[in-house]
């Protein structure tokens, strides 16, 4: 078997709770769309959660 | 041509070209999954027109950082370590396309519509490959790119039913992001894409899938009364 790259679970495991909050902001978002603030309080977690992707600051992440 | 199924456990055996090859078209793969986000986030997520509409971005992201995932998973278990595009400046990207940044919903709405078709256009150059831990990751990432293209297409239309100047601010993106897509598929008689396909970790010549996209592409154009775009004009890879 060829040897993993180093922090790859790491790595996977990060992202997918990534994935999975804005997945959840989104939802909570779209189920309410008659509610202004709860939409605008998901987009708030939305980006938030998007800003620190964008940076990219991967050994922050998995320390 | 290898008609072999390779999974993980023989990669250790494989030719250094093969191992070669599919390092890089992961990383490339990979590069070009979270280019769109580093694209369009950071200015349309704060600017779509309604809070529907921007949490739509957020999901379209939310699927891009996903695929990224899968195919870094793909790409680590073999060695390779991609999670350096994670924080690789846009100019940087390996396809010239991702480079730059997303400023208006007109071009964000054909990005989808044009861009993501090639997005899957690429994906699909993997089905039946090779590689079976790449394959086993597409139908998921596929059906949501479809779902990409046809937000994309949905927003195009609403955009070109609100009248002249806003079908002109379309046409100005399409005519933009057409030429970029057709530079997408590469060289036309590309030796690179040659050894993709005699290790069957591709389907096509660049050619053929440019012609396809265009035999696709095309009439859609012509249905939604946007002019096609020169095929030639402002290409950087003929």
């Amino acid at each position: 078997m060829p040897q993993p790259a180093n922090n790859i679970e790491k790595l996977d495991e990060h992202l997918l709770q990534v994935v999975r909050a804005l997945h959840g902001a989104v939802k909570q978002g779209v189920s309410h769309s008659t509610e202004p603030k709860v939409m605008d309080n998901a987009i708030q977690d939305c980006k938030e959660i998007l800003d620190e992707i964008m940076t990219g600051n991967v050994s922050e992440w998995l320390k | 041509m290898l008609t072999d199924k390779i999974e993980l456990k023989d990669f250790d055996k494989m030719d250094p070209e093969y191992k070669d090859l599919l390092g890089r078209v992961l990383t490339i793969q990979a590069d070009c999954e979270i280019g769109g986000p580093h694209l369009y986030v950071e200015r349309m997520l704060p600017a779509a027109p309604t809070k529907l509409d921007q949490l739509i971005v957020a999901r379209t992201a939310a699927e891009e950082i996903d695929h990224f995932r899968k195919v870094a998973r793909v790409a680590g278990d073999i060695g390779v370590d991609v999670s350096f595009v994670l924080s690789q400046p846009n100019e940087k990207r390996f396809v010239d396309t991702f480079r730059g940044l997303i400023t208006t919903w007109e071009d964000n709405a054909v990005f989808g519509f044009l861009i993501d078709r090639v997005g899957r256009y690429q994906l699909e150059e993997f089905y039946d490959c090779s590689y079976l831990p790449l394959q086993r990751i597409l139908p998921d990432i596929v059906t949501e790119e479809l779902g990409h293209i046809e937000y994309g297409y949905n927003k195009t239309m609403e955009l070109l039913s609100k009248g002249d100047e806003q079908k002109e601010r379309v046409q100005k993106a399409i005519d933009n992001w057409y030429v970029r897509a057709l530079d997408m598929f590469g060289h036309t008689g590309s030796s690179r894409a040659e050894r993709y396909r005699y290790w069957g970790l591709k389907r096509r010549a660049n050619e053929q899938a440019r012609d396809d996209y265009m035999k696709e592409v095309n009439p859609i154009l012509e249905k939604m009364g946007l002019r096609i775009p020169d095929p030639l004009k402002g290409r950087r890879y003929m």
